[in-house]
């Protein structure tokens, strides 16, 4: 559920049911990926072109499930750029998972290569 | 896509890898990502237990809810569950939530005839599906199956029966802990050591073994050839600050300089069994992008809210 007002759509907080802290900080972090900074020499960056000025989620009580993720941008819709994190995270979550996928089998691979090496020996 | 990504993308290194245990490190990402990768593979990664439970003779010396709450707490090898559907969700069932897509029938049915005490374990429940039994940690060596009974769940007398239906179903640890297919999963910071050796120079033989000594774990150690004070176990580190209480005791402060770095994790997961570990870890990452996919794929209504909003007024600390 999105709060925010029909004139100025970069501004609003998004009301989440069934989530916690595991969904509400992971996206800030993602969100914050993307935030403006007032450090002069990194805005001199031509790769630099963040969207987020202001992002941050809240509990409004421990007992009911609902998390609050306000998220202020410079311009840009902030459902928008809400999605945008949402998809930074999946990127992030899919290379996590190849790679633990490729650590496994490589893990693997060398166990057995050591388990031959002391066949042979016996 | 409209905006870049600034997230450098994280490097995973596995240390160690069994069935139910797993150690490995993760790089170049954010603590509250750490974070929720432990949440979820404690709370949201999905397994099969017992459910509802159908007693039609007990005799025995626990009562009903007793004996069906340990049986919800035996975990069970739950390959299936990521492919299984929540029992709430099936539409193929009558409404009882027993069919076979959702849910996974047992029974138990034992009676002690002899003198001798009898254990009714976890490897008397037999499965309507082979796929979903209770967890075996036997070895596969021969002297060690007469050991190993199983988890025992209730002990009979002569005379006493214990016979019963149960249903076993698709549920995540947030419902309940029995469904949560993590012993424990902790992650610590990879600590940074740095020794100033010209001020551990200034130390006696005799002052650096007591220095080193002073760790509760063994963290550092002095080569006998050398004569060095060195660092033999870097993660043995538990993040008590003792070395450097002792070093400011003996008048050397700074003598040691630990840093635990904000992007380098290292994880310990142990399972219960139900599922593998390195699989534990693989599920997690799925749940976690299933999570993000519901909200960014989610039709949100747009409430107007003006200075007088209810939620406004909240996140302006009113």
């Amino acid at each position: 559920m999105e709060h925010g007002s029909y004139s100025d759509p970069s501004k609003s907080t998004f009301s989440f049911g069934d989530e916690d802290h595991t969904f509400a900080n992971s996206v800030r972090f993602s969100l914050n990926q993307d935030a403006i900074y007032a450090d002069e020499a990194l805005s001199l960056l031509l790769s630099y072109s963040p969207r987020v000025s202001f992002c941050g989620y809240s509990i409004p009580h421990p007992s009911d499930n609902r998390v609050n993720i306000r998220v202020q941008t410079t311009g840009d819709p902030a459902r928008e750029v809400l999605n945008d994190a949402c998809q930074d995270l999946m990127l992030m979550c899919q290379h996590v998972r190849s790679t633990f996928d490729k650590a496994v089998s490589d893990f693997k691979k060398g166990k057995t290569r050591k388990g031959n090496k002391d066949m042979n020996v016996d | 896509m409209e905006g870049v990504s600034y997230a450098r993308m994280p490097r995973v290194k596995i240390r160690e890898l069994k069935d139910d245990y797993a150690k490995f490190e993760l790089r170049d990402t954010d603590a509250s990502i750490a974070n929720a990768l432990r949440r979820v593979m404690i709370a949201e990664v999905p397994t099969i237990a017992i459910d509802l439970v159908e007693i039609e003779v007990n005799s025995s010396v626990l009562n009903d809810e007793f004996i069906a709450h340990r049986l919800g707490l035996i975990p069970l090898t739950s390959e299936r569950a990521m492919s299984m559907r929540f029992s709430r969700d099936c539409d193929a069932c009558d409404g009882d939530g027993q069919c076979e897509f959702c849910s996974v029938e047992f029974h138990l049915r034992v009676k002690c005839m002899t003198d001798q005490t009898l254990d009714v374990s976890s490897k008397d429940l037999y499965s309507s599906d082979h796929s979903v039994v209770p967890v075996d940690f036997s070895d596969p060596s021969n002297h060690e199956s007469s050991d190993n009974r199983g988890i025992i769940i209730v002990k009979l007398r002569r005379g006493q029966e214990l016979r019963l239906r149960a249903i076993a179903r698709k549920g995540i640890g947030k419902d309940h802990a029995k469904w949560s297919p993590a012993a424990t999963v902790t992650f610590m910071y990879e600590p940074e050591i740095h020794i100033n050796e010209d001020l551990m120079e200034t130390l006696t033989l005799e002052e650096k073994r007591e220095w080193v000594d002073s760790s509760p774990t063994r963290v550092f150690e002095i080569d006998p050839v050398t004569q060095q004070v060195m660092v033999v176990d870097a993660e043995a580190y538990t993040y008590d600050d003792e070395v450097l209480k002792k070093a400011e005791a003996m008048g050397k402060p700074g003598l040691v300089e630990i840093i635990a770095r904000q992007d380098s994790f290292i994880f310990t997961v142990e399972s219960t069994g139900a599922i593998k570990a390195s699989q534990l870890v693989l599920n997690a990452i799925e749940i976690l992008k299933q999570k993000l996919d519901a909200v960014r794929l989610s039709e949100d209504t747009v409430e107007a809210d003006d200075q007088f909003g209810e939620l406004g007024a909240h996140m302006r600390g009113g």
